[in-house]
């Protein structure tokens, strides 16, 4: 079983490097670590990198999940290719891109680019933000899944990933004591459907949302909260419709051994417990 | 606080009485949207329920004895001290007759007006109720919490106040937070052209109930003043809607206490940050704007 520790980095390509650091810097908040001819490396916590701009098409996506080390890098290669999957052997040279020691690439089963990683670099510098949107980290991705039971499987089984809660059939799984990790949603096609970020208090998501409000950022879901995770969330688009969510008070597993997933309702209270509805942003289909 | 005394003069705002012209009509939004539980409806006055008081509110039709704001006084010992003071202060007080105490379900009571004639109830022993509170919608309300009123004259009105036992705590321009018990205000002044009641504020259990009441507001497209927010000063998080006939009604959760240590009123400026530190503004209401 291959053994996920967090999620480390999100990879998206984009056709306007600036457009994607004037978002991340002057709405999200994120910190430039580096700013490269084709690359923008963005900041969000002690990490020295979880988010990575490069210079391309939009559609390019990837999400990066820790592994212990490179014996279990290979056999989650090995595992992958008895299944099936197409496994890409990074080259020292794209290690060094994604600050890691090493990683391999694969596709899983609706077609999301996935990279296992190896020691991704920390920072010894602390994370110093470019507004103060209170962002304690990057936590989890919302991935799009064409079929989300089958998709289940592919995490829970293949993987080590957990389901904490179900709404409908659309699990929230974590990899560690993090209600989730990785929330599947229901999709036509491919893709990152959401990056989250944490941050210090509710008073930072209603700060938020007003500040966003007034520089025209389109909020797509929220302020609210989750009843699954507890979490209080806000949802907004950024550059090439990515969207982004700031979130504070997202549960811990406590027992790991105990914890029954609980089934929620596939309708809109399941997804806010506050009464906010979705505006311009797909809630998962069932 | 207690001005040398065993015991505090004044020991809580217990009610509002608003005047208003067509009580059956606010009756339907203090009880249907804004979620309290109607208790009376006598001699044209219809009363509600926050919480284990007997009423905290009521609606009442424009006539001589309408609008006012109730407080709890300590004991007869203590009302008669008030009385006294602010006689001396040449304040208008009297005593109030057998059936104002009636309308206003309290043992005895002196009616008072501030120096921007707020009528100001000082009362003894208001009603309790014994059954608990049932409302008739999941508000949350956990209990009427004060104040927000106008002043003409904030200068001689905090007189008024501090002869009641009450203090500043902060002030933003000069708005005036004062407190009569732990917690940072319960009564508010808000300089203005005019007198009256800004706002009722009730307090909910939870941040998440002014969400739901923010995004129940929105549905039921009730006017919503100001917020969700959070007021500089004292923390509280508030959810301002607009009430029968323009008055505020207001819910609230999270006020700070004022703390064991004293410490001088802060001066915060006349700015939308000191009043929302999360952003929102009141584009409507002068008061709640920070257009002083």
């Amino acid at each position: 079983m291959i053994q996920l520790k967090d999620v480390s980095y999100v990879r998206l390509g984009s056709p306007d490097l600036e457009s994607a650091e004037n978002f991340a810097t002057a709405c999200l908040g994120l910190q430039v670590a580096e700013r490269g001819r084709k690359a923008l490396y963005l900041r969000s916590d002690e990490r020295a990198h979880t988010l990575c701009y490069s210079e391309g098409d939009a559609r390019d996506q990837t999400v990066g999940f820790e592994v212990e080390d490179e014996a279990s890098l290979q056999d989650a290669a090995s595992t992958l290719e008895t299944l099936g999957h197409a496994v890409h052997a990074g080259t020292a040279q794209e290690a060094e891109q994604r600050k890691v020691k090493a990683f391999i690439g694969f596709r899983d089963p609706s077609g999301n680019h996935v990279e296992l990683v190896v020691r991704p670099e920390r920072s010894g510098r602390r994370y110093f933000a470019s507004r103060d949107a209170g962002i304690t980290g990057f936590s989890h991705i919302g991935l799009n899944s064409t079929d989300p039971v089958r998709d289940e499987k592919f995490w829970t089984q293949v993987c080590n990933a957990r389901v904490s809660d179900r709404i409908g059939d659309i699990p929230l799984m974590r990899v560690n004591a993090i209600h989730h990790t990785i929330a599947l949603v229901r999709a036509p096609q491919a893709g990152i459907q959401h990056i989250n970020h944490q941050v210090e208090t509710n008073d930072d998501v209603l700060r938020s949302y007003y500040f966003l409000s007034e520089r025209r950022v389109p909020i797509v879901f929220g302020p609210g909260r989750h009843p699954t995770s507890g979490a209080r969330f806000l949802y907004f688009r950024g550059p090439d419709g990515m969207i982004f969510e700031y979130s504070v008070g997202v549960d811990e597993i406590k027992d790991e051994a105990t914890h029954r997933p609980r089934q929620f309702g596939f309708e809109p209270t399941s997804f806010c417990m506050w009464g906010s509805k979705p505006a311009g942003m797909a809630l998962p289909n069932k | 606080m207690n001005n040398g005394r065993a015991t505090r003069l004044i020991h809580s705002v217990c009610y509002v009485r608003l005047a208003v012209s067509e009580p059956n009509a606010g009756a339907r939004f203090v009880s249907n949207i804004f979620g309290l539980q109607i208790v009376a409806d006598q001699d044209g006055e219809i009363a509600f329920r926050s919480d284990d008081r007997f009423r905290t509110v009521s609606l009442v039709k424009n006539s001589a004895d309408s609008a006012s704001v109730g407080i709890e006084v300590w004991d007869e010992t203590a009302l008669e001290e008030i009385g006294r003071r602010l006689r001396e202060l040449g304040f208008a007080v009297r005593e109030a007759t057998k059936s104002e105490c009636q309308r206003r379900y309290v043992q005895s009571a002196l009616l008072a007006e501030d120096a921007s004639k707020n009528r100001i109830d000082l009362v003894v022993r208001p009603a309790r109720s014994g059954r608990r509170y049932f409302p008739p919608r999941d508000a949350g309300v956990a209990q009427f919490h004060g104040v927000g009123l106008r002043t003409i004259d904030h200068v001689r009105d905090i007189g008024f106040w501090r002869a009641l036992g009450a203090e500043v705590s902060d002030w933003v321009g000069d708005i005036a937070y004062l407190r009569i018990d732990g917690l940072h205000h319960r009564v508010a002044l808000y300089p203005s052209q005019r007198n009256g009641l800004l706002y009722a504020a009730f307090e909910v259990e939870a941040l998440d109930q002014i969400m739901q009441n923010s995004y129940f507001m929105q549905e039921n497209q009730v006017k919503i003043i100001q917020g969700p927010g959070r007021q500089s000063a004292s923390r509280q998080i508030f959810l301002h809607v607009e009430g029968p006939e323009g008055v505020i009604f207001s819910y609230v959760n999270g006020m700070a206490e004022f703390g064991e240590k004293p410490r001088p009123a802060r001066q915060f400026p006349l700015t939308a940050t000191s009043l929302c530190n999360w952003g929102s503004e009141s584009k409507d209401v002068p008061e709640l704007s920070a257009q002083g």
